[in-house]
């Protein structure tokens, strides 16, 4: 405030916007390492790519970056290095594939970057490289493969019974078997988080919507995916996309980020499964229904919270307003951003297989996203995804904050 | 050299997790990644947190008598970072805080390895109505190395180069002890360099060879109520000095005074290749784009030193446009970061120099960068485009005026693409022969030189300051640890 009642000339909001650059060359996503190679060079290891620049401030943006602290943990080494083993100049190593999976793939470094194939496709070849990992055999980490043989037994990465898998489902939930939607509940949901299961269930309840469970609900790959083994997710989404055809299914609500995700992008762009099936997260569903005036919330929810973006559904989707604007629209919530936000959100640090293999990337990736939410006094933390709430929850110590999925706050409005 | 006891020797340390020997760590050390110049070696990168840690590297180093290379980023166009000699890369990235600012007599207290992203960032949160000058390269780099190896920003017209910015160190010497400069040497405030013995002078423009500074203290600025920036074109760069040259004597509360052509502004849009004009002044496009930043402290003042900028702008026939005006009127295409390094239009420095600056995006570039009298500006700019155009380059120019026009920067870009090792050897060239043609002008003398320049200053100096320069350096440095290969006093 007295920046403003003393300077009259209005600082700019950070260095160049991307979207003033013109003719960046055009390129496919979701291709191999070969395809990439040629692009990796124009990388200079500048560093722009470890800041975000905004209006609220200039801040660190990379988890692993800040942790590793070597340049190797950044983008710009991560660019340079893929630069240097795809021209021969660096050998594949177990080091090598460490420090590619020693990351949560959140993208916040690829936003930062004003080189426009570097900004538009560095996640391409940053999964590539796992990929590329896979093939070599030194990857995927030694806790990804465990979960990734369990998925294959008992489709969950959770170590889990596929038998228990729904066994969150209580009688008051309402389905149709007949119905052509599907809420897709996602592993973490029904193993780890089964309230987000709940609530969402009791949501479309409320609404009277017709839907149903999958009577086959498998783990929809995105672990698998995630940690460069395609192969293998391809076959899982295969057999998804049988189950969701001959159920007949037509539309899709996940509560899941990564389900989503996988889902809506990397099914159809990168496994080539055109399922032709609507996928929407659950925000996206309910702030639809509020456009049509057909939500009505009876509940005043007296909560100061601050939203935590989820990559999956943030910057790898887009999704960043449909979360806010429904949080909006809940009667007594006050939405009080972090500095850190949309775009240029922190990663919760659960992704990208770092929660299982990288342990302490992981837990400081949450600490600093927690501290981050506190400094904005807010009550509670609120994401969409369950995987970001069982982070949050694990972290946080002694209620200092506390942790909501956005249906746990959408049903209590809602509930009459 | 044994790795492997000499890392164990700094695990002890800074602990094992910032101690590296790995290939895949010390490849982003070898090289810089932007120059042409040839890659170096880095042995073993360590990154420390206090300049004790510093000092028990720097004795372990001189007890093994390996090289020592001081790091922040690594990214300066004379490659003066990259190891020569193999050795133990000192990676200051740790020490990234601002420590101290003090508003009274404006400066900050900074650690050595603070970025620019990092000091602005500070600044834009706890100190709004200061700021600190900022660069053209981008945030990521290193504030300390920059004024050590005399870089300048946006405030050079009232401060000078980063080296005039700089009001004290702490340095760990090449023998361990730990020395300050400035008044910080007696007193808690580092207000200045004087009255003592200017002592900054061992550590300032020796290229990181004569010890590691661990802490600086940089001026800061009020930010005035009241800016313009005027971004005047003219058709010819030899239209628009002249105009500059008043300017820089005419007071005015002008902060910056810069000049590019049409080259350097044109790579500032992130063309891609089939979108860039080799010569754009043959397709009719002015050569000389002007920047003029004034501020002031009421209305009336501003009012009046703009309206004397607009007559003097005008008594060569110029339009002193604003740069929001002027942007304005640009195609879309040319929308790219010239229009966006000006609050008015939006931006602000530093900007990611190397995305935006990469010419046709190859990722590659160099300069022959050098202080000067104002009198070369126009020749050096006529005998860089000659080269650059007869091996097909874009000639891309820049001049700063600088300390109130008491003397300038004079700087020639050449980008390549660094994926095509005949672009590499052509640019290399290139860079040869602007350098020895502008050498012939007197006064010329390049800053943040690599390699092949420093032996060129060496043969011109008088002997005897070289002898001094030599015996400074060897007393400082007995064993020939810091930065050996690189600045004026190797031998």
């Amino acid at each position: 405030m007295v920046k403003e009642e003393k300077i009259k000339f209005v600082d700019g909001k950070g260095i160049t916007r991307i979207e003033t650059v013109p003719d960046q060359q055009k390129l496919d996503r979701h291709k191999d390492l070969e395809y990439y190679k040629d692009i990796l060079y124009q990388c200079g290891k500048c560093g722009t790519c470890r800041t975000g620049y905004q209006e609220e401030g200039w801040f660190r943006v990379c988890p692993s970056g800040e942790f590793g602290k070597f340049e190797a943990y950044y983008l710009g080494g991560k660019n340079l290095l893929s630069w240097a083993v795809t021209s021969n100049r660096l050998d594949w190593t177990e080091n090598l594939a460490n420090i590619f999976y020693q990351c949560s793939v959140c993208l916040a470094c690829t936003q930062q970057c004003q080189i426009p194939e570097i900004h538009y496709y560095a996640g391409e070849w940053l999964m590539a490289m796992r990929e590329k990992a896979v093939q070599k055999g030194l990857g995927p980490m030694p806790e990804q493969k465990q979960y990734t043989d369990h998925v294959g037994k008992e489709f969950n990465p959770y170590m889990e019974k596929h038998k228990d898998r729904t066994n969150w489902i209580t009688s008051n939930i309402k389905q149709s078997q007949d119905a052509k939607l599907a809420y897709f509940v996602g592993c973490t949901t029904s193993y780890r988080e089964q309230k987000i299961a709940i609530n969402t269930a009791e949501i479309l309840n409320s609404l009277q919507v017709d839907f149903k469970i999958l009577k086959e609900e498998y783990c929809c790959g995105s672990p698998v995916y995630m940690t460069g083994q395609t192969e293998k997710a391809k076959q899982i989404a295969e057999t998804n996309v049988n189950i969701f055809k001959n159920e007949g299914i037509e539309k899709i609500i996940t509560s899941c980020a990564g389900c989503y995700r996988t889902l809506k992008e990397t099914y159809p762009k990168k496994f080539g499964l055109d399922h032709g099936i609507e996928i929407l997260h659950l925000p996206e569903f309910i702030l639809e229904k509020l456009n049509n005036n057909e939500v009505k919330f009876n509940n005043n929810v007296n909560m100061n919270i601050t939203y935590h973006d989820p990559c999956h559904i943030g910057r790898h989707m887009g999704i960043f307003e449909p979360p806010r604007e429904v949080l909006k629209n809940i009667p007594g919530i006050n939405l009080m951003e972090m500095p850190r936000n949309k775009q240029n959100a922190w990663c919760c640090g659960s992704g990208g297989g770092v929660r299982s293999a990288f342990k302490d990337l992981s837990n400081f990736a949450a600490n600093e996203r927690i501290e981050e939410a506190k400094e904005t006094t807010a009550e509670a933390i609120v994401s969409c995804c369950p995987f970001c709430l069982n982070q949050f929850k694990a972290n946080i110590k002694d209620g200092e904050i506390k942790t909501f999925d956005l249906s746990e706050l959408i049903n209590k409005a809602i509930k009459s | 050299m044994n790795n492997g006891e000499i890392i164990a020797e700094l695990e002890k340390i800074v602990g094992d997790r910032y101690v590296s020997d790995e290939p895949e760590i010390q490849y982003l050390y070898h090289y810089d990644f932007i120059t042409a110049e040839p890659e170096g070696k880095c042995d073993i990168a360590i990154m420390p947190e206090t300049a004790e840690e510093v000092q028990e590297i720097v004795k372990i180093a001189n007890k093994h008598k390996i090289p020592i290379v001081p790091w922040v980023s690594g990214i300066n166009f004379g490659s003066i970072a990259t190891p020569r000699k193999g050795g133990i890369v000192v990676d200051l990235r740790r020490m990234n805080h601002v420590l101290e600012v003090n508003e009274d007599d404006m400066y900050a207290v900074v650690e050595g390895g603070i970025t620019w992203a990092d000091f602005k960032g500070y600044f834009d949160k706890y100190h709004p109505d200061f700021r600190i000058g900022v660069t053209f390269s981008p945030p990521g780099t290193g504030v300390v190395p920059s004024c050590l190896a005399y870089g300048m920003w946006d405030l050079g017209m009232i401060g000078g180069t980063g080296a005039e910015f700089t009001n004290g160190l702490e340095v760990v010497l090449p023998t361990g002890e730990l020395i300050r400069a400035g008044s910080c040497s007696l007193t808690d405030y580092w207000y200045g360099r004087q009255p003592l013995p200017d002592i900054s002078g061992l550590f300032i423009g020796w290229e990181g060879t004569t010890g590691i500074v661990t802490k600086a203290a940089i001026k800061i600025w009020p930010k005035l109520p009241y800016r313009t920036d005027f971004l005047p074109f003219a058709t010819r760069v030899e239209d628009g000095v002249p105009m500059l040259l008043k300017l820089s004597k005419a007071g005015l509360g002008i902060v910056d005074l810069l000049m590019t052509n049409m080259g350097w502004a044109q790579s500032l849009q992130c063309f891609d290749q089939k979108s860039v004009a080799i010569d754009p002044v043959s397709l009719g496009l002015p050569d000389f784009i002007g920047l003029i930043t004034t501020e002031a402290y009421t209305e009336e003042q501003h009012k009046a030193q703009c309206d004397a900028i607009k007559k003097i702008c005008r008594e060569y026939n110029i339009e002193p446009l604003t740069a929001d005006v002027q942007t304005r009127n640009f195609p879309k295409k040319m929308r790219g970061v010239l229009g966006h390094i000006f609050p008015v239009t939006g931006g602000q420095m530093p900007i990611q120099f190397w995305g935006c600056w990469n010419f046709a995006r190859g990722g590659g570039g160099e300069w022959i960068g050098c202080y000067n009298t104002t009198r070369n500006i126009i020749k050096y700019y006529q005998i860089s485009r000659e080269i650059c155009l007869k091996y097909g380059k874009s000639p891309q120019y820049y001049c700063r005026i600088m300390f109130g026009g008491h003397y300038c920067v004079t700087r020639t870009n050449v980008n390549f693409n660094k994926n095509d090792p005949e672009d590499i050897r052509k640019t290399r060239q290139i860079l040869k022969e602007i350098h020895d043609a502008v050498q012939q002008l007197e006064g010329t003398i390049m800053y943040k030189p690599p390699k092949w320049v420093v032996q060129h200053y060496k043969d011109k100096t008088l002997p005897e300051t070289n002898n001094l320069i030599e015996r400074i350096k060897k007393f400082l440095d007995p064993n020939n640890i810091m930065n050996p290969g690189q600045g004026i006093g190797d031998d």
